[in-house]
């Protein structure tokens, strides 16, 4: 059973952000539901509206253009960017991370933006969009904000979203576009799970770009490293910036151990050690 | 309560539903259709798996109210009121592929969606279509197999069939 809320859903942005701006602090903002039914179920959060941006036609847009970039709609489902060929040509990072994000009827409903919104440290679009430098576009009545998805996410399960905004897209800039990548998570079992940690990696040209979940209380971005570099210069740098836990599903040890030995993988892949 | 419309296994729909009802618990409790199970509640089991739209989904995370001018599938739509089995369903029959059944609803409807997708899995392409449905007592294999070999016996050919006998409708 779900507790007695009333359900919302505004035809346009407008409308939406003008609800947002008198009931913000007592709505819950809903595009796949994937994460928000789960902690509603639980009682987690009480709001008393739930706004649903999927009547708002503009929110399911998927767009690339090269001045621009990608721009990823709040209601862009993970199965939408796994199918998307643009998204396939230019970020090829972006499908091999979201294909791992739970299950095939999970990925039909589960948005990109939601599982950013949702900033859990082992959410499996944070760190690719760490790597491809992907900015998160805030609206709100008061206007419009434009922040890199580092800044966003601000320790676990918190953002800098307001209550009154909602996340309107993704826009990945064209900088890292045809970066060849590749996203290495591990999970207790050989089927769907949330990750125990996770490494997303890119390499376009010489420049190798890498980012590391579920190790610390956010996503982590490695400064850029440039080719040629040792294995072990890499896995340094890593184990410097992360902060792994001990939890029901690992041990800090054990994190830190999996992310030398897929930093290493990927860079294998990536033709990145010699 | 909102009014929605909308089609239950090609059958029309108008009704007034509460804001805050799961589609899970109310093809359940509200309309009867029990065949869709509740496993966990939280779209990891894939007990309530649906087909909305023309995707399978966990109807324990969308809303009755989110349904308005959706076409909806469940297992109830599967056997004919005869009592005939599909392709399908004869082939889960055939070998072992439902134990005590609990998961069977949803497994037949991602089995559906896959064949859809695509007519002639193979085994790896079916264990990926069917990873959001847990079984806890047949360890897989026989689903798999009677999946295969639906697809051998020419199951997507009869859903294809069947879509457009329900679009003529």
């Amino acid at each position: 059973m779900l507790h007695d809320f009333s359900y919302h859903r505004p035809g346009t942005l407008p409308e939406a952000l003008d609800f947002l701006a008198h009931h913000g602090s007592e709505s819950a903002v809903l595009s796949g539901g994937t994460d928000l039914f789960v902690v509603i179920r639980a009682g987690i959060v009480t709001p008393a509206h739930v706004i649903d941006l999927k009547g708002i036609e503009e929110l399911s847009r998927l767009t690339w253009d090269e001045k621009e970039g990608l721009s990823v709609g709040a209601c862009v489902t993970v199965n939408d960017l796994i199918e998307s060929p643009v998204v396939m040509k230019h970020f090829p990072v972006l499908p091999v991370a979201g294909h791992e994000l739970a299950t095939f009827q999970l990925r039909n409903r589960a948005t990109m933006v939601g599982n950013l919104v949702t900033a859990s440290p082992c959410g499996d679009m944070g760190s690719p969009l760490l790597t491809l430098g992907g900015e998160v576009v805030l609206v709100s009545a008061r206007g419009e904000r434009r922040m890199p998805v580092a800044q966003f996410i601000t320790g676990v399960k918190r953002t800098l979203i307001e209550p009154d905004e909602i996340v309107q897209r993704v826009v990945i800039p064209p900088v890292w576009a045809d970066a060849a990548g590749g996203y290495h998570k591990l999970k207790r079992i050989k089927g769907h799970d949330l990750g125990v940690v996770s490494v997303a990696m890119i390499r376009k040209a010489e420049t190798l770009r890498c980012a590391i979940s579920s190790a610390a209380p956010t996503p982590i971005l490695l400064p850029d490293i440039s080719l040629p570099t040792s294995l072990e210069a890499v896995q340094q740098k890593a184990q410097e910036m992360i902060s792994p836990i001990d939890d029901v599903r690992c041990t800090k040890e054990y994190r830190a151990f999996m992310v030398g030995i897929f930093i290493k993988r990927l860079m294998q892949e990536l033709g990145a050690v010699v | 309560m909102r009014s929605v419309t909308f089609t239950l296994n090609g059958q029309p729909y108008q009704r007034e539903v509460p804001d805050y009802k799961t589609l899970l618990h109310y093809l359940r409790e509200d309309l009867g259709y029990t065949g869709t199970k509740e496993g966990c509640g939280a779209g990891e089991c894939g007990a309530c798996t649906v087909i909305l739209n023309g995707k399978a989904v966990n109807s324990c995370l969308v809303l009755a109210a989110e349904i308005d001018g959706a076409a909806i599938e469940t297992v109830e739509g599967e056997a004919r009121a005869d009592g005939s089995l599909t392709i399908l369903q004869d082939a889960f029959d055939k070998h072992h592929a439902v134990q005590c059944g609990y998961c069977t609803g949803g497994m037949l409807m991602s089995a559906k969606d896959l064949l859809r997708r695509n007519a002639q899995p193979n085994r790896q392409e079916v264990i990926e279509g069917i990873e959001g449905n847990f079984c806890r007592c047949t360890g897989y294999e026989q689903i798999i197999e009677a999946i295969l070999d639906a697809a051998d016996s020419g199951a997507a050919d009869e859903i294809a069939r069947r879509d457009k006998e329900d679009t003529h409708a």
